[in-house]
């Protein structure tokens, strides 16, 4: 058991019992090895079942805009992403700051399940973790794997693991990682040719079927209606062409600019293993080197795309 | 906008941006010969456009 | 019965030899995953293959499927007059489908292929293809198959059952598509079926041994509609879903699909994709209006549709193969093997 997992369940308890929360939003074991499944708390007995892992890699903050039925606050277990996307619910308005009650989680970083599962040619059947190191096994073999070589890939560039709000905290705050090159990734791609980058993100989208999981996972993704659901006017086709298919993957990353925050939520829900951070973290190095912002930081700031500065950057128009 | 478009594959020089006021007649001629005689020096663009059938 | 003896060497040369007559599709490892593909010369399917992500009905009910097209220009004599586009019917065989999936088909037939309704397209499709089994030696642990009236070596719609013993297949022919495919492989080594068919039993009961989930719905039967729809744990199991519909998209047996038009210059196409009942759009009225609403009703419709309508109207039992696909997919850990047990509780 992940040494969070108690806490979490005392703290919440107590939150309930006090009634600082009518709720509080969290986690519950999954049916399955690795699988964690987004829960609601509503009582001292349901607050057991709360749990702790790695795996854990969803953005609870997505389940605040859903939640209608709700007289008192609402609580919520929030790692270093998840607070992040509250302050931006907070700054675009979707929630108030009062109706909230955060129980901060100091994160050590959330693993990558496709990739642990690429050690096995059988289907795993138990996951578990002692500090760093998470043993995993299938009916043939037993892996003892260092969970810092596991770690999603926003999880190992991530420099905001402390939560940046909450009203507790379930530990002490972890030290920040120092990370010399943020943005490797898209330095790859963007010294690709333009021909290079069209086969890229060709190849990178190819098997996607539409599911819009990476849309529905993602906090920022709260429109009533998604410009890929609008009909009248249509403006992204419906079937599986592949220009339709990545004017999607477009158009929701410019959704993004300047909001995302690199939780790898999406990554995390898409099915077919579709990197779709390349979109996005190429707006987030852009916000970071044109107007030294990262998203989800504080409260008292807004977004740059939403102000206007006399010295905003603008040699891009001609 | 136009970074994003350059990140995953549209020629930069195909997307341009400017500031024009309806009474800046002289300069809306100059850049739109820019923009086409760049856009020309790239040739037909064949990328991101539907195919129907 | 007739039962076939394939040394597995010679397996890619029969292959090949079918490749006269039968477009051929298998699960092919791309990237990280295995999926249903076209398979182009040279390329074998992966028999060794677990479970593609997606299910094998995409060969027959592809997921963007062209219907038809109309000419709009009126200079035209057919202009404006819808006409069913030209698809390539040829026989197609899909190699290594596991038994539950070849099942899948029958339910979606159900749909497709009624005595007032024949749906063209997965009629003409489902008509085209032969399909060649393999039987499952090694259950996963999400496969709950035997709960659900079906199971590793299930024959029921298949043409061939191959049965891996090692360095051969046994292949069971069961139908006249089936033979035919054996024989254009050139396939001919006979062999004793008594024999044979020991060995088949005695692998397909250390199969169905194997499988570790199993799920209960024996009452689901004798609960009333209304008591299932009004049951009290709906939005506790739907609060965590995204409505991605991740888990139909997956699915063998959702059949569900929307219809679209596009338009350039004169010609019009008309096609259909795969829809969800998860998405809010599905039910959503042309007024506005949305009989599924919240995100509740759409998750109990889901689950109802499968586990309770589908069973009262066509008495054949549950409208799910026991696959395990949307139980490992689903983002969230929704997982359909709990929510049928708390339906049948
Ligand atoms: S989750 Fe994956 S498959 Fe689904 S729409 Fe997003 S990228 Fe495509
Ligand atoms: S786009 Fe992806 S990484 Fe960015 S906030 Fe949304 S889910 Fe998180
Ligand atoms: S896959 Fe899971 S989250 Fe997605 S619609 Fe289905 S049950 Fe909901
Ligand atoms: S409902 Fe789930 S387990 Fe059943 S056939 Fe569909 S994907 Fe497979």
């Amino acid at each position: 058991m992940h040494t969070y997992t108690e806490k979490i369940q005392n703290l919440a308890k107590d939150v309930l019992k006090q009634g600082k929360a009518e709720m509080v939003i969290g986690f519950k074991q999954g049916t399955i090895p690795m699988a964690a499944n987004p829960f609601v708390a509503k009582n001292e007995n349901d607050a057991d079942n709360l749990i702790w892992s790695s795996t854990c890699g969803l953005n609870l903050a997505n389940y605040l805009p859903g939640i209608k039925k709700c007289e008192g606050k609402i609580g919520i277990i929030a790692k270093g992403c998840d607070s992040r996307n509250i302050v931006t619910h907070i700054v675009e308005n979707k929630i108030d700051r009062e109706k909230l009650y955060i129980i901060g989680l100091p994160c050590t970083g959330m693993v990558d399940k496709k990739q642990i599962a690429l050690l096995f040619d059988d289907e795993i059947t138990q996951f578990s973790e002692e500090g760093n190191t998470l043993i995993v096994k299938s009916e043939t073999k037993e892996e003892k794997i260092n969970k810092q070589e596991y770690l999603r890939s926003n999880c190992k560039t991530c420099t905001h693991r402390n939560p940046v709000i909450y009203d507790e905290l379930v530990s002490d705050l972890v030290e920040e990682q120092i990370i010399e090159d943020q943005f490797a990734d898209v330095k790859k791609i963007e010294a690709m040719s333009s021909e290079e980058k069209w086969d890229f993100f060709d190849k990178l989208t190819e098997d996607c079927i539409r599911c819009y999981a990476c849309r529905n996972a993602c906090p920022l993704c709260y429109c009533p209606t998604c410009f890929v659901d609008e009909s009248g006017p249509q403006w992204v086709g419906k079937g599986q062409n592949t220009d339709d298919i990545k004017t999607f993957h477009y158009l929701r990353a410019y959704h993004c600019a300047g909001r995302c925050t690199d939780c790898g939520a999406c990554e995390e829900a898409c099915p077919m293993d579709i990197k779709v951070r390349n979109f996005t973290r190429k707006l987030n190095k852009d916000s970071l080197e044109l107007f030294n912002w990262e998203a989800g930081l504080d409260i008292s700031q807004r977004p740059p795309l939403d102000t206007y500065q006399p010295d905003d950057p603008d040699d891009f128009i001609m | 906008m136009g970074n994003l478009l350059e990140h995953v594959g549209i020629e930069k020089e195909r997307v341009h941006f400017s500031w024009i006021s309806s009474a800046e007649a002289t300069k809306f001629v100059d850049v739109v010969k820019k923009i086409t005689e760049k856009v020309r020096a790239l040739g037909p663009n064949k990328k991101l456009k539907k195919q129907y059938n | 019965m007739k039962i076939i003896k394939i040394d597995k060497k010679e397996w890619e040369q029969g292959l090949d030899k079918s490749r006269k007559e039968y477009h051929l599709f298998g699960a092919v490892k791309d990237k990280d995953y295995y999926l249903i593909q076209a398979l182009g010369d040279k390329v074998y399917p992966d028999m060794e293959s677990s479970d593609t992500i997606l299910s094998p009905k995409s060969v027959i009910f592809p997921q963007t499927e062209k219907m038809l097209t109309a000419n709009l220009d009126e200079a035209q004599d057919n202009h404006h007059i819808m006409e069913r586009v030209e698809t390539d019917y040829s026989p197609r065989a899909v190699l290594g489908i596991k038994p539950y999936d070849a099942k899948a088909f029958k339910i979606l037939q159900l749909n497709f292929d009624t005595e007032e309704f024949k749906d063209p397209y997965f009629c003409d499709a489902y008509a085209a293809t032969t399909l060649v089994g393999l039987a499952v030696n090694n259950p996963g642990q999400f496969d709950f198959s035997t709960s659900v009236d079906t199971g590793p070596f299930d024959e029921t719609d298949l043409d061939v059952l191959l049965i891996d013993t090692g360095n051969e297949y046994l292949a069971k022919v069961i139908t006249d598509k089936g033979e035919n495919f054996i024989s254009k492989c050139g396939f001919d080594n006979q062999t004793d079926e008594k024999n044979a068919l020991e060995t088949i039993s005695k692998l397909k009961k250390k199969a169905e041994k194997a499988i570790v989930s199993t799920v209960s719905h024996d009452k689901l039967n004798g609960k009333t509609i209304l008591e299932l729809y009004n049951a009290p744990f709906w939005d506790d199991i739907a609060f965590s879903c995204i409505n991605c519909g991740t888990c139909t998209y997956v699915c063998p047996t959702c059949w569900c699909f929307d219809i679209q038009d596009e338009t350039k210059d004169k010609s019009c196409i008309r096609f259909r994709n795969w829809d969800t009942c998860m998405s809010r759009l599905f039910t959503e009225h042309a007024s506005g209006h949305n009989p599924r609403e919240g995100k509740t009703q759409r998750v109990r419709q889901r689950f109802m549709h499968k586990l309770k309508y589908f069973p009262d109207k066509y008495d054949q039992g549950l409208m799910c193969v026991g696959c395990g696909r949307c139980v490992k997919h689903c983002p969230v850990n929704i997982d359909i093997r709990e929510i049928c047990e708390q339906m049948n509780s």
